[in-house]
């Protein structure tokens, strides 16, 4: 804008010297589509049980080990605008029910390389879309009939377990019975009767070591921290928690202590000693036997500390306190002063231990529904680790969905064969041109069971048709069959292969929503990137941010 | 139009060149990513794990070699100790970092076993790669694994010989057996008697957490292995000193100490302290005020009665020569692990204020000293009421020999802390996994389909200890290993090499034994991180960001800069 040139026509000309244009279908939409399938090809070998992990080494050299969807694109860095809006779907998709983030790319990835097709046969761009949306709106409204079941009490374990088996199933192939039931455990434990259910509140602790059965949850918390001073464990505790230094008071503005005479110095650190034991007295007074803190702890504070027999515990993520505020039910005083009973937290057992060679402190509640479980994961490497911790997460969040809403279509490409042959008929009833764009929607949904059935080395035109003649015959819930040999189907209902119904329901909406944004695109107009040293990439993380 | 810019941040990687010019590739991800995937990259990840574990193949067993390392600053490292050779080889391939943290993985749970762990997955991967060659899927390879090693820790824990813990005679036999067959692999093979009895006495000595912190290893160069012994209590090299020291007695019987976190030196009491005086009699009596203060402090220690005072901060030699004429030994910048073990040693606790010195903050010993061992001196604390901590004085010719006993003593220690609290053994020199791979084939032969090939390959690759512990002594390991296989099929459950014969021996009668759970807990950690390197058919590496891109481009990517328009 800044350097106009009004001499030359043409609209490139009317930009600022190195800027790029790029407009219609050729240009513009087909280049598109293709950045879009070809990121969809990347995360489609890793869709379901069978999927292959990818390894992602990010711009800090973190080296990632997962088949989880999200995690992936967060590392990957996506740069193509176009591309980015399908990765944005799936983030959307993350941050509404924390599963399915796969399903919503390789949907996507589908929708759009039909519509490719269609486009080429000479439909207009606004006709695809005006099908897909029909498609989708429909879509929507059937997907409720092909519920079959629905979780009856989600406080009973084995219940959870089955339900939750599923999500894990997909990260954590052979593993999945026993994460599952770990995972119900935990969830279950924090899940009120009355009440909603917090996802935060279920923590992960990775400790390196023997191998991924030796996991277990535990109510309340985990830290990988020692404990301060001598004492390292007190039962039946009553917690003070400081988000301060555990520290005599520093005054904020500069000042200089100011000595008159040999007496004043002399009595000078006399004084803020016998300070120092009055405040740890007091806190001693007021009943706490363990003291948490926020921030440093200084050694004659300790030094009191262990005098007046205090186990003092070092903290050192603000997150943290304040997840062990809620979990003991303390309140984190700002400064040292003695709590009064109200805010005192307590904890019914608080223990250093041992796992591995790593030192813990453990903060347990005996009784049965604490506030936070954490689950200790053991694994032999840091990226199994933290690729099982994505399997917890996903886990936790089908179970919050569920909490939301209880109905559950069958898995395993089930869903989507019986929406695909839904779509279809529908389709067939529209007159007008987007009977092409829905026929094309409907297709699109054979792309979950085919990439389920070649990630397990299965044709899958061979298994589509299998799935197809048993949905004609009317059985909704037949599958594909992953453990069988080669397309084998079984009935998902019966096997207990469930997804929640809203990770479908948002990851079709979310998937048809990109899409289409992406096909609605017909210009590219690219500005001449600034010059000078680039920013740093994205804005830093707060330090507080420990996932 | 035309033009060559090519976009740089972020958005801007959409088109390259003109649009006319037609298939050019779309570009999705930041320039510089590198990826590769597919079979090649999943073969490409298995060989970098061979050449791992080449690295440490050969330090396995009695008659392991040992590698002498130089990192980047120098320092040389002996050691036949599988985690720390992989931690000083220092591997930058995504794939192959995973042998390397599962080394640290079996160090940090079971302390020994580390080479072990390394070959076993490298030669999973091994057996295995002619299958992934074949285009067998790995998620089934995956599910094979993990069946046979869970069928693998189950025949471990159903055979593992359990020892009974009420008999104390009977459980020091077997720990200070474990601990001599960590210890045979090592350097210090030849003094293994020695030195078992010695690890085996240090952990009995602690208390029921059995924390290894408790365990002081000291090194003084010179004088033999054999000199090396078990202090029970505490000792620690004489710290720095000032003038006035060498007048301070040097041994004492029944005393009490003081342990502090004070600073015996005329200082600054507060960092932004200042002082305004008006006179010069008032700077004298600030002047006096700073020593009445230090002189203060001493008077209170000595007036506890204490003999022996440490400090983890520094002592200064005022302080040191009001001790000396006062019949006190002191002790400044005493390393505050040592000074934790003398509280731990001692009773009493560490006090950062000398006001409170009563008598139960006070540690108490039977016996202070202060000796030679070679060329330094160390003062040892003996007759530890509380005692629930000892120190292992490691003697020994070169710095590196030390160092390398010092590691296998670790070892060795974290074996027997194993074998304390998980009470079961299992033979070793390889006869638990020849027993595991007749009884993991004798399995495969129930079972259709392609499941009996890899557990079939699974059993295979488990002969690789045996086989590679014949290697290393230079036997044919193909003909051991078929008397392994015929002894074992005749039932010879414990049967397994015998380095020393050139043949194959009953190891558990031999007392070659191991805790069971370092063998469970290798198994685990080795298939798991076979089953990670299998799963992963892609790499992506991102280009790191640093503060100025690519080195060579000056500023910006290095590319698309405008040319001459």
């Amino acid at each position: 804008m800044a350097l106009h040139v009004p001499k030359a026509p043409g609209f490139a000309q009317m930009l600022k010297d190195g800027a790029k244009h790029y407009s219609g279908l050729e240009e513009a939409v087909y280049r598109n589509i293709r950045a879009c399938k070809e990121l969809s090809q990347t995360t489609r070998t890793a869709y379901g049980p069978n999927g292959m992990n990818k390894m992602v080494i990010n711009h800090l050299e973190k080296l990632f080990v997962t088949n989880d969807a999200a995690t992936i694109l967060r590392e990957l860095e996506v740069q193509h605008p176009a591309a980015k809006m399908i990765v944005m779907a799936s983030h959307m998709q993350e941050q509404e029910v924390g599963d399915g983030t796969n399903f919503v790319l390789v949907f996507a990835g589908a929708l759009l390389e039909l519509a490719e097709e269609l486009l080429r046969m000479g439909l207009s761009v606004s006709e695809v879309i005006e099908g897909y949306e029909n498609a989708c709106r429909k879509t929507l409204d059937i997907m409720s009939d092909c519920v079959c079941s629905s979780a009856k009490n989600l406080h009973d374990v084995k219940e959870a377990t089955s339900l939750i088996r599923t999500a894990v199933m997909s990260k954590q192939y052979g593993n999945e019975d026993f994460l599952a039931g770990l995972i119900a455990q935990a969830c279950v434990s924090i899940f009120p009767e009355a009440g909603s259910f917090n996802v935060d509140n279920v923590r992960v602790c990775k400790i390196l070591g023997s191998g991924v059965t030796a996991s277990t949850v535990l109510h309340g918390m985990v830290f990988k921290k020692e404990a301060e001073g001598d004492v390292t464990s007190v039962k039946d505790a009553k917690i003070a928690v400081f988000s301060c230094p555990f520290d005599c008071m520093v005054t904020e503005t500069k000042g200089t202590v100011l000595i008159n005479n040999a007496k004043e110095l002399m009595d000078f650190s006399k004084g803020e000693e016998e300070m120092m034991e009055a405040q740890v007295k007091a806190i001693k007074d007021a009943g706490a036997n363990l003291v948490v803190t926020g921030g440093k702890v200084a050694d004659i504070a300790l030094h009191y500390a262990n005098k007046y027999k205090l186990m003092v515990v070092r903290l050192n993520s603000k997150w943290d306190l304040r997840r062990l505020c809620k979990t003991v039910g303390a309140v984190a005083l700002p400064r040292m002063t003695a709590p009064t009973p109200d805010e005192m937290g307590h904890c019914d057992n608080v223990y250093l231990s041992e796992v591995g060679d790593t030192q813990v402190v453990i903060f347990k509640h005996e009784k049965e529904d604490g506030v936070i479980s954490t689950v200790v994961i053991r694994g032999s490497t840091d990226n199994l680790m933290d690729d099982i911790e994505r399997a917890i997460d996903d886990g936790v969040n089908s179970y919050k969905v569920l909490v939301r809403d209880k109905r559950l279509v069958p898995g395993a490409g089930a869903i989507e064969i019986e929406l695909a042959k839904r779509i279809t008929a529908y389709g067939e009833s529209c007159p007008g041109l987007e009977q092409y764009a829905i026929k094309k929607f409907a297709e699109a949904f054979e792309a979950v069971p085919r990439s389920l059935a070649e990630n397990s080395g299965v044709k899958g035109s061979e298994l589509l048709s299998k799935m197809y003649s048993a949905h004609h015959e009317g059985n909704k819930n037949i599958g594909f069959d992953i453990e069988g040999e080669g397309p084998a189907v079984k009935d998902m209902l019966e096997a207990g292969i469930l997804e929640p119904y809203l990770v479908k329901y948002w990851g079709v909406k979310l998937a048809t929503n990109a899409a289409i944004t992406v096909l609605r695109v017909d210009q590219i107009i690219m500005a001449k990137p600034a010059g000078g040293p680039k920013p740093p990439p994205q804005g830093k993380k707060d330090f507080d941010e420990d996932d | 139009m035309s033009n060559s810019i090519v976009g740089r941040n972020a958005g801007g990687k959409l088109l390259e060149g003109t649009a006319k010019m037609m298939p050019t590739p779309v570009i999705l991800l930041k320039e510089g990513t590198d990826s590769s995937q597919g079979v090649p990259q999943l073969i490409s990840n298995i060989n970098a794990c061979q050449v791992i574990a080449e690295a440490v193949r050969t330090t396995l067993g009695p008659r392991g070699m040992d590698k002498l390392m130089v990192d980047g600053r120098g320092k040389a490292t002996i050691s036949n100790d599988g985690a720390t050779i992989l931690k000083l080889l220092d591997v930058v391939h995504p794939a192959a970092k995973t042998l390397v943290d599962i080394a640290r993985s079996q160090d940090a749970e079971v302390g020994d076993g580390t080479t072990s762990v390394t070959l076993l997955a490298a030669e999973f991967l091994k057996q295995l790669k002619s299958y992934v060659e074949e285009g067998l899927h790995p998620q089934t390879i995956i599910r094979a694994f993990r069946t046979a090693t869970n069928l693998a820790v189950s025949k471990i824990k159903e055979i593992a010989v359990p020892v009974k813990k009420g008999d104390k005679q009977d459980q020091r036999q077997l720990l200070e057996k474990c601990a001599a067959t960590a210890l045979n692999s090592k350097l210090i093979a030849g003094q293994k008697d020695f030195f078992s009895k010695m690890v085996v006495d240090a952990v009995l000595s602690l208390d029921e957490l059995l924390s290894l912190k408790m365990i002081g290893i000291k090194k003084v160069n010179g004088g033999a292995l054999e000199d090396s012994h078990l202090v029970s209590g505490v000792a620690f090299k004489k710290t720095f000193s000032y003038a006035g020291f060498e007048m301070q007695p040097k041994r004492y019987n029944n005393l009490k100490i003081a342990m502090l976190n004070v600073e015996l030196e005329l200082k600054a009491e507060k960092d932004n302290a200042e002082v305004r005086v008006k006179s010069v009699e008032e700077y004298q009596a600030i002047v006096d005020a700073e020593w009445t203060i230090l002189y203060d402090k001493l008077e209170k220690i000595c007036q506890s009665g204490v003999k022996v005072v440490l400090s983890k901060l520094p002592i200064g030699d005022v302080a040191t020569q009001y001790f000396a004429d006062r019949d006190l030994f002191c002790a400044g910048r005493v390393q505050e692990e040592d000074l934790k073990r003398t509280m731990m040693a001692c009773g009493g606790s560490i006090q950062t204020s000398v006001t409170g010195l009563t008598d139960n903050v006070l540690g108490r010993c039977e016996l202070f000293e202060e000796v030679q061992v070679g060329g330094e001196r160390f003062n040892f604390f003996k007759g530890c009421p509380k005692a629930r901590t000892c120190t292992i004085i490691l003697r020994g010719g070169a710095e590196q020999f030390t160092e390398e006993t010092e590691r296998s003593l670790h070892d060795a220690i974290m074996i027997v802390r194993r074998a304390i609290k998980n009470d079961s053994v299992v033979a070793g020199g390889g006869a638990i996994e020849m027993e595991l791979s007749k009884y993991l084939r004798d399995y495969s032969r129930t079972i259709p389909g392609k499941q009996q090939l890899l557990i079939g390959a699974y059993a295979k690759a488990l002969e690789i200890i045996p086989r590679q512990l014949c290697d290393n002594a230079g036997f044919d390991a193909t003909n051991i290993l078929n008397k392994l296989r015929a002894k074992h099929a005749q039932g010879g459950m414990w049967y397994g090499v015998d380095i020393n014969n050139e043949d194959i021996a009953d190891n558990l009668a031999a007392c070659v034994w191991e805790p069971s759970i370092v063998k469970i807990n290798a198994l685990t950690s080795a298939s798991e991180a076979a089953c990670l390197i299998l799963s992963v058919d892609e790499t992506i590496k991102n280009p790191r960001s640093s503060m100025d891109g690519p080195p060579g481009g000056g500023r910006g990517r290095g590319r698309g800069r405008p040319h001459a328009h």
